[in-house]
């Protein structure tokens, strides 16, 4: 019995268009014109207690509006979500307490006050009791180095210990499922794998069933089984990480900067994706080229300055996912 | 229970942060007691009663509404909503298992407790101390100015209740934050001038009105200008607005969560 289901789950909004120049915006005052968006478009999709999901898209494919809707801030235009045999946003008192939500770009705790009061006014919120209260805060204590920070004021945290205290805010009470949008937004390079490692850890240890969204593909390659991608609303692919990148994530990037400007570039078995000034973008295949081989060929043929390689990101696979026309 | 406990404890704990503010607050308050002190002084000379009121009760008068006012500036419920709707910090509100109407009148009474221990006590003894003023005139009278107060304080909280949840609907609420709470409040709650003083036509406005329950109230049933079956009366009053205010709030707060939930933040 899967701990989550989601069918045929469509979102639509009503935008307002508000004209431009000062009369035809006093006309709006009288009669507004609408468009509708649809942010989420027939997804479907059951998650198994104890899964640790990516949820990944580039900004604006519908992300966020699936997990409000899951956690029942928002009301689906149709289809159907159940979570642990409720619907979130009927039953929103009793769901609440068994789940857990972070939003990356916010903070659940109080600004003003040392992190341990907020955590003290969650403990009288989802009534805990004293000694699993207890139990937790030192467990995530330990796990998250907490103790230094549990007498600072918030605001006086940096992102990354908010961050760590805002996770632990939202696992105090025991929560089933923890849901996490944009978890490791804006955090440096250490304070990102931390998280990673925090999620891997509640996931295993705490049999927690984890949700996350992000656009950033090193989150899930690191620490998800199983990773479902939207864009436009729409799941183009639900499955494991590992098959995903022996179809997709074949494809390096190399950005040189050139040392004069060439009219024109050509190298074989690679694509100029992209030109700004001097600087190109150079797609190829990692099985039919090697990276090295493309400098060679590169050099022989052209000054350069300055080269990296990147690993492909998400809106280069979803890129590939439509050319090579197979969608989930 | 015990959550909305923590709520009031953990706001009362907040305003300790800005101790500062207080000091400013209080000074700033206490020049404009002394002016209205010095303007009534000035009026009455040559008379001995005006509508009922003597020097020493006006003044008596005066001084208490012009403390209760201090609720207006502390409590501040429609900006708290206002700002929890433009950063999409109801969001997180939402997530928890509390009531957001609840919760936010604990977070109110934590905040304005502060108010009454370090700015409203310390204005009455001082003014208490300078002038002669009177006292009310049973400890039963200061059981009903207790109870008139936390009704009026009630009052106040839905009616800026109210205000805020319109951010749900529109982006700006200052101009109707402004208008209601230090226009027509001001006006009708007595807090300048006792309703008595008014045109009969504003006064019977007034008394429709629930504004004159926030401060006029309390401050007459004080003073001694209502008493006996009166008292009762306008008890029964305030508490008919308490009910009917935060009642109404109930509705608009699930028309504006309807309205968040089908369209979004």
């Amino acid at each position: 019995m899967p701990i989550i289901t989601v069918e045929h789950l469509s979102k639509q909004f009503k935008v307002h268009e508000r004209p431009a120049g000062f009369w035809r915006s006093l006309g709006g005052l009288f009669s507004r014109t609408h468009r509708i968006i649809q942010a989420v478009d027939d997804v479907n999709f059951t998650l198994e207690r104890g899964e640790l999901v990516g949820y990944i898209g580039a900004n604006g494919a519908g992300k966020s509006t699936t997990i409000k809707m899951l956690t029942g801030i928002l009301v689906p235009t149709s289809g159907k979500v159940n979570v642990m045999a409720l619907t979130p946003h009927q039953d929103r008192r009793e769901y609440t307490r068994r789940i857990g939500v972070v939003f990356g770009q916010r903070t659940q705790l109080w600004w003003d006050l040392p992190v341990i009061d907020s955590f003290e006014l969650l403990k009288h919120i989802y009534e805990i009791p004293e000694h699993a209260y207890k139990q937790n805060l030192a467990f995530f204590s330990e796990l998250l180095q907490l103790h230094r920070l549990l007498s600072v004021p918030v605001r006086k945290l940096s992102l990354g210990e908010r961050m760590r205290c805002d996770l632990t805010a939202a696992l105090l009470h025991n929560p089933e499922i923890l849901y996490l949008d944009e978890p490791t937004i804006g955090l440096d390079v250490v304070a990102k794998e931390q998280v990673r490692q925090f999620l891997k850890q509640v996931n295993a240890e705490r049999q927690v069933t984890v949700i996350l969204t992000t656009h950033d593909l090193n989150d899930v390659e690191k620490i998800c089984q199983r990773l479902i991608i939207i864009d436009t609303g729409r799941i183009i692919y639900d499955g494991g990480i590992d098959e995903l990148k022996q179809r997709y994530g074949r494809t390096r990037m190399l950005i040189v900067d050139l040392a004069r400007a060439y009219p024109e570039i050509q190298i074989e078995s690679a694509d100029v994706i992209r030109r700004e000034g001097n600087r190109i973008w150079l797609a190829f295949d990692r099985d039919t080229i090697s990276a090295s081989e493309v400098i060679t060929r590169l050099t022989a043929q052209y000054e350069i300055q300055d080269l990296t390689i990147s690993e492909p990101e998400i809106e280069e696979i979803v890129r590939q996912i439509y050319q090579s026309g197979i969608v989930a | 229970m015990r959550k909305y406990l923590a709520f009031t404890a953990k706001a009362f704990q907040r305003t300790l942060t800005y101790r500062f503010e207080l000091w400013v607050e209080l000074f700033i308050n206490v020049l404009f007691m002394l002016i209205y002190v010095y303007l009534w002084k000035a009026l009455y000379t040559g008379k001995t009663t005006v509508e009922g009121y003597d020097l020493t009760r006006i003044l008596t008068y005066i001084v208490v509404s012009q403390t209760l006012l201090s609720f207006h500036f502390t409590l501040r419920i429609a900006r708290v909503i206002e700002e929890k709707v433009r950063t999409g910090e109801v969001v997180t509100d939402l997530m928890k298992p509390v009531d957001f109407q609840l919760m936010l009148l604990a977070t109110g009474v934590g905040t304005s407790f502060h108010t009454v221990l370090f700015n409203m006590l310390p204005k009455l003894l001082l003014f208490y101390g300078g002038l002669s003023l009177s006292l009310p005139s049973s400890m039963l009278t200061v059981g009903f100015f207790i109870v008139s107060v936390m009704l009026g304080f009630v009052i106040l909280f839905s009616i800026e209740f109210l205000i805020g949840i319109l951010a749900f609907w529109v982006v700006e609420i200052r101009g109707i934050y402004f208008a209601v709470i230090w226009g027509i409040s001001w006006f009708f709650s007595g807090y300048f001038l006792p309703l008595e003083h008014y045109p009969v036509l504003l006064a019977k406005i007034a008394e429709y009105l629930p504004f004159q329950a926030i401060i006029y109230s309390p401050t007459a049933i004080y003073v001694g200008r209502i008493t006996g079956k009166a008292v009762v009366r306008v008890l029964r009053m305030q508490l008919f607005w308490t009910v009917a205010l935060i009642g109404l709030g109930r509705l608009v707060y699930r028309a504006a969560l309807r309205k968040l939930v089908i369209q979004g933040g």
